[in-house]
């Protein structure tokens, strides 16, 4: 094949080769490692220095040397924020993956690499946080063989599995790419569209399913936030992360990797003004929502509370707010207001993952007995957060996610 | 305390109300979001051709685009104007008598060189986007999409018979005539103008750099393609190339 061919002709000869060019970008080992001398790269390297013995020291001394949770709350930092928040803000992945395979919004193909990638990350460094808080976490092979079909958390955990993998596969094919290996890649994009409907299928039952966790504690969620109907939020809150989470990450990426963008044929502010657009009416149907759940649990009492004021922080500056600036920034071809709108977006879905599992939950207990972080659970958070965008970096710096590959052309 | 604020009944009015109030908001809001401005200032350079080929698309029937940018591949593949292109590299032209006129593009018709046709039989229900004639050789054939949906009315004997007479791909080359069905429809989805230019373009660009990946859009001076480039580029594989590029 003629394809084949010229891909023989263009990869690098030999693994030394392969290497130089394709990890090293190029460089010897001494003007690479001189290169990686950034100031950036040095913050980097503080956390994980701290961080990672951190983490190595929470499964050599166990939970209650490490964090702060206790049997009235077992629940902390890693689930409240790596899990539930890291989740949500992976939900991109599907929205984009969806939009651009099965409702043929094909102008958006060139962000849909972005966002499977940010959601593979995601999920695996959700899936770190997630293992670092069980406290057995050995028992974790066993789960699939113990058929607990009517715990939400079975559900749960093979959702999880179920779309990392998928997502793991999805990402095979920029890997494919790099790698070279173009018969592997054709077959990778054959199967893109199916793995595209897994997407959604699977991540449209674990969000929701996270939600369905609360489901089994109505009276340790505080009724402001608490509602029979908290999966069906959860899920189109992972919409509205999803889209907020693509306009930052695609405003972050073409700020930082401008160059791999320059010449390409994509007008990435149109992009974000329909991100904007589609944001706008999901956060409007969303806040409408909330105040739906707010009156259906017969929850009003509690907004003239201090709960009630974080409450209306959350929906009214977190919720209404970026979805009307969405829409103005959308319609009058404000590009960094939807930007800003979608960074409020991000936030807001930080905030009410953090209320619902961390600040609103076991609200009824006495301040003493309250959960607050040990700053080992913070540093581990941020050590993963770190982690991720640092792999996101590397990959995105040497395969085809941003830019196409020259030897594959338009397969991107 | 707050559970004692509404009764049941009150607060399934209430719960109504804000239903009902959700949708009456709702229409303004999406008519508000949709009715977008036109916006000239963040078209970039790099994006400006594709961003004008949207805009005119939305703007059927085809207004002036705006500028475009100069193209190495530029002149290779005509189109002449009021001839609407499909992605597919088929072409539909609206005749005097009502039918639209179907053929394949000068792209295509270069790409593919002196090939047999398969035309679909008078009365066939052809539809936008779907296979509706075949080119090839004895071995090989490639599905092409038909750029509109109706019913075949006159199928072009002439070109079926003498592959020779495509060499006039907008002119005696035209392939078979319908009656549409869902014209309006349709048309916005095919590009015509400079959109149709640039498409053309884009399309010359992505075989030029098949010739010389290594050099991207350097190319060799002067000349036009050559009939049947598939065949060149990609020798038995031909039919492979093709398909890439008629969305086959």
């Amino acid at each position: 094949m003629a394809s084949a061919r010229m891909q023989v002709a263009a990869a690098p000869q030999g693994f030394g080769g392969f290497v130089k060019e394709k990890v090293l970008l190029g460089m010897s080992v001494k003007d690479y490692v001189r290169s990686c001398c950034t100031p950036v790269n040095a913050v980097a390297a503080v956390i994980l220095a701290v961080g990672l013995p951190l983490l190595a020291y929470r499964f050599y001394a166990g939970l209650g040397a490490t964090t702060n949770l206790s049997q009235t709350a077992p629940w902390g930092l890693w689930i409240g924020f790596d899990m539930m928040t890291g989740i949500v803000l992976a939900a991109g992945g599907f929205t984009i993956g969806a939009s651009v395979q099965i409702f043929g919004l094909k102008e958006y193909h060139a962000i849909e690499r972005p966002a499977i990638l940010t959601a593979f990350l995601g999920y695996v460094m959700a899936v770190i946080g997630l293992i670092a808080d069980l406290g057995r976490p050995w028992n974790m092979a066993f789960f699939p063989f113990n058929y607990g079909t009517a715990s939400a958390l079975f559900e749960v955990a093979w959702c999880v599995l179920c779309y990392t993998s998928v997502l793991f596969l999805e990402f095979t094919l920029p890997f494919f790419e790099w790698a070279g290996w173009a018969r592997a890649a054709a077959f990778m994009k054959k199967l893109l569209i199916a793995l595209t409907v897994l997407s959604v299928m699977f991540s449209t039952m674990h969000q929701s399913a996270l939600g369905s966790l609360f489901l089994l504690a109505p009276t340790k969620l505080h009724p402001l936030w608490y509602t029979p109907f908290i999966f069906i939020f959860f899920f189109i809150s992972a919409i509205v992360a999803g889209i907020s989470m693509v306009v930052v990450e695609s405003s972050i990426s073409h700020r930082v990797f401008h160059r791999q963008l320059e010449g390409q044929p994509v007008d990435a502010d149109k992009l974000i003004l329909g991100l904007g657009k589609a944001g706008a009416v999901v956060m409007f149907a969303y806040f409408f929502l909330k105040l739906q759940g707010v009156v259906d649990g017969h929850a009003w009492g509690y907004l003239a509370t201090g709960y009630g004021a974080l409450f209306l922080v959350e929906v009214l500056g977190f919720i209404l707010l970026p979805s009307l600036l969405f829409a103005y920034g959308a319609r009058n071809g404000k590009v960094k207001l939807v930007q800003f709108a979608g960074l409020l977006g991000v936030l807001g879905i930080v905030l009410n993952r953090l209320n619902v599992s961390v600040v609103a939950f076991n609200w009824q207990l006495p301040s003493a007995q309250r959960y607050v972080p040990h700053w080992m659970e913070i540093w581990v958070s941020v050590t993963l957060v770190t982690i991720g965008v640092l792999a996101f970096r590397w990959i995105v710096n040497r395969m085809p996610i941003l830019r196409e590959d020259p030897r594959f052309p338009g397969a991107h | 305390m707050a559970h004692d604020f509404l009764s049941i009944y009150g607060a399934k009015a209430a719960e109504y109300l804000l239903a009902i109030g959700y949708l009456l908001l709702f229409i303004p809001f999406w008519r508000y979001v949709q009715g977008a401005r036109p916006k000239e200032a963040v078209v970039r350079a790099g994006a400006a051709a594709h961003a004008a080929a949207g805009a005119a698309r939305t703007a059927f029937p085809g207004r002036a685009a705006g500028a475009t940018a100069p193209s190495p591949t530029a002149g290779w593949f005509q189109v002449p104007a009021g001839v609407y292109l499909h992605p597919g590299h088929t072409w539909a032209r609206l005749e005097a008598d009502g039918l639209v006129s179907v053929g394949i593009d000068d792209f295509a018709h270069k790409l593919v060189g002196a090939a047999a046709l398969e035309l679909p039989e008078l009365g066939t229900r052809v539809a936008q986007g779907e296979p509706a004639l075949e080119v090839g050789d004895d071995e090989r054939k490639v599905p092409m999409l038909s750029p509109l949906d109706g019913s075949v009315v006159a199928v072009n004997a002439a070109a079926r018979e003498h592959p020779e007479a495509i060499d006039e791909p907008y002119g005696r080359g035209w392939l078979f005539k319908v009656k549409p069905s869902r014209l309006a429809a349709n048309l916005r989805q095919l590009l015509e103008g400079a959109p149709a230019r640039r498409f053309l373009e884009d399309a010359g660009e992505a075989i030029a750099f098949r010739m010389s990946p290594q050099l991207a859009t350097v190319l060799q001076d002067g000349g036009t393609p050559i009939h049947g480039i598939a065949r060149a580029l990609a020798g038995d594989d031909w039919d492979q190339l093709a398909r890439q590029h008629f969305l086959a």
